[in-house]
């Protein structure tokens, strides 16, 4: 089956139903994907389907043949340059333990592309998809607001 | 910047070669390690004056930490400690994670991490590590130029000699400086001299953690590795009787079919193999290791428990105090089983080689995983390298390593190495659990409305019984036949209570209150299912019940809570000055808005003293905490804000437990299995969380742990404040909505 992800096309051969999340971890190295629940409930392996954010666990990789999927590694527009919602993550020291991160990284770009400007309103009803055990939410919340302002100081989300 | 997974050395090198050179503390600068460290210089150019710090040519430093990174900022603590006194740039240390060599072994004979002691067991020899490091390079520089070593400075990884416009980077001065005497006792700075610590620097996983290049447990790959799967049984800790794997052997990818007494493994080349072909797999199951445990009749007998209990802790005559009060408050609090629930779920990677075995785990103590893999080997502990990953959280569950067993045995019969990875149903249903507790409290008030007495009494399983195994397992030098007859008497002794129970009172019987006639007693509970350390441990349940006890009696006595405490407490101790910070903080004392009912509670916990103020609303009977304030004294102040950090974590990770959680079983069956049944605190949910550090000389004392206790109670007393309603029963919400339909 053909794929596009992080902008570069890919085979694989897989079964249809496989989940898009093992896919991506294990037949195309991509372990920045994290499995937490495996059920749509706490979105630790949420990336980017068409731009808008899937939670990989129970997408069958079938459904997104010929669609572009990015994922957390594809994030940054190069490897020198982070994307402006990873860089808010390390200035407020967002992270503890990290590990549902990058599904919080993944959920927060869709939240500001859909929404520049996002209220504290907005920003819980898109984050609130997304569990973190260490409790990193007042972060979150602080860098999805200073993100925005840098996306909109740098003249957008290159993304 | 930290270094990720599997080992940069081979199989089993590390154990091998003996490893570093000198450890620390104990042999600065004796015999054979001095050549060593001064061969490995002439042939790698790089100066490793003890295990911890490696400076290398390029004149970056490799700091190898012997924790468990598990989010609560141990690589950044580590690495600013080094920072300091070293004299380099944090950003210049990459941090490596120390494997299960025994010269690591410096927790309680392991290589461990929890009890929130990590930052108070490396404050002065991490610092002396990296000050003797430093002294070293200043007197390979001095040597070199021939001026006295006194007249060199060190800054940002540079030797610099004013007088004579000289300077040399560390990483120039590595071979010579392996030559210097390792300096016994260097100089270390002072606190007002401190430039790193106390500052808040950014994390040092920060960026691994934003972009994906973060590896953690569930993402180790070794060379030929393959995936297990396993299928538990429905009641807990159950045996497969039968099973049926003719068609799942046929899919494809599928390696092997194995049952063990834990479950059924689905070995394949790829986990989504694995995990399509457990579909496949019909099972039936023996009873389960707790069948017929029903948890809400253990809470009914436990409630209704008469008996006093064994003494933990007494002064004066409690029963007597009680019999002339002026008034006497009885009550009983409770608490239910609870999952950690960690982000990533259990996982291990063992490559077995007849009775030698290389492991790559989350946990939370190697030598507690090299003990339990040499068991289901075969082996012995030393045979065992086991290589620390980065941990998706820890919060005491990954101590325990039943999944370094399960996953050692699937290798061995596999006769690969083998990646297991439970699903969140396993990882919450076949656990490890905060055990199930009531705590009897009583007081007796004087007519002034002094505190004349109190009791608690606490009644549940042992977490250090639970813990027999591992602590029979660590013991140094001990041969292995021995050890399960010491543990076999340790787990008598504590199910007698003839040795006092470590977990099961504290916070009770170290109470800082001052009260003429007190009685802490503690009644075990035994049952087979496994209980373990939960954020806090008995701080996490035993805070709740004492701190909203205190919340009742100061009710009762017509107080202000604040300050009924404090008249329980030394004037100008440091509980009170942290209960002054928090009331300033809130103002407390002042009105409340409307609608909003604010409670407080104060704990001591792991040295640290951490005061909370909450403020609480009720939106269609869903209890809602809107604002947190927290003070706290944790001695000497790493990085402020990693301790902001951990208090809001510790503050959600405790609300979630005080509000919703809870682990129960019918006939031995656990009834929750994922976050829709367990569920976590959403950021819709999360409060703001205001928190302020006092400034302090003491040495540090915890940090990940002691925000937790208070933010229970302090819920517990702000829904008291604005309805009325006493909850003590966790979870609350639903103690209060049966407090609401018993009411109406
Ligand atoms: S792993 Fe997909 S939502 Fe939890
Ligand atoms: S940072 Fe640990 S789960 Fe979110």
């Amino acid at each position: 089956m053909k794929l596009v992800v992080n902008g570069k096309p890919v085979e694989v051969a897989v079964p249809e139903d496989t989940p898009l999340l093992w896919v991506l971890r294990e037949e195309l190295d991509l372990p920045g994907t994290k499995f937490g629940c495996g059920r749509a409930l706490c979105g630790a392996c949420t990336v980017h389907v068409d731009g808008a954010p899937k939670r990989s666990c129970v997408t069958p990789v079938g459904d997104v043949a010929d669609k572009q999927v990015v994922t957390i590694e594809g994030l940054a527009p190069d490897p020198a340059t982070l994307h402006p919602v990873q860089q808010a993550w390390i200035e407020e020291n967002a992270p503890q333990c990290g590990y549902c991160q990058a599904g919080q990284i993944m959920t927060a770009v869709a939240l500001l592309r859909a929404k520049p400007e996002p209220t504290d309103a907005d920003i819980d009803a898109a984050m609130s998809a997304n569990l973190c055990r260490c409790g990193t939410y007042p972060r979150i919340r602080r860098a999805v607001h200073s993100a925005a302002r840098a996306i909109k100081a740098g003249g957008g989300d290159r993304g | 910047m930290v270094e990720p997974h599997p080992s940069r050395r081979g199989f089993l090198g590390g154990v091998a070669a003996g490893g570093a050179l000198l450890s620390l503390a104990v042999t600065f600068g004796c015999g054979g390690a001095r050549e060593r460290m001064v061969k490995h210089a002439e042939s790698t150019g790089e100066l490793a004056p003890n295990m911890y710090i490696t400076v290398l040519p390029d004149g970056r430093v490799r700091l190898t930490v012997n924790k468990a990174e598990m989010g609560q900022g141990v690589g950044t603590g580590y690495a600013t400690l080094v920072a300091e006194e070293l004299g380099v740039p944090l950003e210049r240390i990459d941090v490596a994670w120390a494997d299960s060599r025994p010269e690591y072994r410096t927790s309680f004979f392991m290589h461990q991490t929890g009890g929130s002691t990590s930052t108070k067991e490396a404050y002065v020899p991490l610092r002396r590590a990296a000050a003797a490091a430093r002294e070293m390079l200043v007197g390979a520089a001095a040597a070199t130029w021939k001026v006295p070593a006194a007249e060199c400075t060190v800054k940002d990884g540079v030797v610099a000699h004013a007088a004579s416009a000289r300077s040399l980077g560390f990483g120039a001065l590595t071979k010579q400086a392996a030559h210097q005497p390792v300096p016994a006792r260097p100089r270390l700075k002072k606190r007002a001299e401190y430039t790193v610590i106390g500052k808040a620097g950014r994390r040092v996983d920060a960026r691994a953690k934003v972009d994906g290049s973060a590896r953690y447990g569930i993402d180790v790959v070794v060379p030929d590795m393959v995936h297990a799967y396993v299928i538990h049984g429905p009641q807990y800790g159950a045996a497969p009787k039968t099973f049926d794997a003719e068609a799942a052997r046929k899919r494809p990818g599928v390696i092997d079919v194995l049952a063990f007494d834990f479950g059924v493994a689905v070995v394949a080349h790829r986990y989504w193999q694995a995990l399509a072909a457990a579909r496949d797999v019909t099972v039936t199951w023996k009873k389960g290791t707790v069948a017929g445990l029903d948890t809400e009749a253990m809470r009914r007998a436990m409630r209704d428990y008469k008996k006093a209990g064994e003494g933990a802790g007494e002064h004066g005559d409690v029963d007597r105090a009680m019999s002339r009060a002026h008034r006497k408050i009885e009550a009983v609090y409770e608490a239910p089983y609870l999952a950690h629930a960690t982000m990533e779920p259990q996982n291990c990677t063992v490559a077995v080689r007849g009775k030698r075995a290389e492991v790559w785990a989350p946990c939370q103590s190697p030598t507690l995983v090299q003990a339990f893999v040499a068991d289901a080997i075969g082996g012995s502990r030393d045979d065992v390298l086991v290589h620390t990953t980065l941990l998706g959280g820890g919060f005491g569950r990954r101590f325990f390593p039943d999944f370094a067993t399960q996953c050692a045995r699937i290798a061995k019969r596999v006769k690969k190495p083998v990646k297991m990875i439970w699903s969140r149903e396993s990882d919450m249903t076949q656990a490890f659990y905060r055990p199930q507790l009531a705590v009897m409290m009583r007081g007796a008030l004087s007519p002034a409305g002094a505190l004349t007495g109190f009791g608690a009494h606490v009644i549940g399983q042992s977490i250090s019984f639970a813990s027999r195994d591992a602590i029979g397992a660590v013991m140094p030098g001990i041969p292995n036949a021995m050890k399960h007859v010491i543990t076999e008497s340790i787990a008598a002794m504590l199910s007698t209570n003839t040795v006092p129970d470590m977990f099961a009172t504290e916070g009770l019987k170290n109470t800082p209150y001052k009260v003429p006639n007190l009685r802490i007693a503690f009644t075990p509970v035994n049952t087979e299912l496994p209980v373990a350390s939960w954020r806090s441990v008995g701080n996490s349940v035993n805070a709740f019940a004492a701190e909203g006890f205190l919340d009742e009696l100061a009710h009762a006595a017509g107080a202000d809570p604040i300050a009924f405490r404090r008249a329980l407490l030394p004037a100008r101790s440091r509980e009170v000055r942290v209960m002054d910070a928090v009331a300033d903080l809130a103002k407390w004392g002042r009105p409340v808005a409307p609608g909003i009912g604010r409670g407080f509670a104060r704990h001591t916990a792991f040295e640290s003293e951490v005061a909370e103020i909450a403020d609480v609303e009720l939106v269609d009977g869903r209890i809602v905490v809107r604002r947190v304030y927290c003070a706290v004294d944790c001695g000497v102040v790493i990085n402020p804000d990693i301790v902001r950090a951990q208090i809001e974590s510790a503050v959600i990770f405790g609300l979630s437990a005080a509000l919703d959680q809870q682990i129960t079983l019918v006939d031995g069956v656990v009834q929750q299995s994922n976050y829709d049944t367990f569920p976590l605190l959403r950021m819709f949910e999360a409060p703001e969380i205001h928190v302020t550090i006092l400034d302090s000389d003491a040495d540090p004392t915890g940090v990940g742990e002691p925000g937790l206790p208070p933010i229970a109670p302090a819920v517990a007393n702000a829904v008291f404040a604005l309805t009325k309603v006493r909850l003590r029963r966790m979870p609350l919400q639903p103690a209060f909505d049966e407090a609401k339909r018993g009411a109406s």
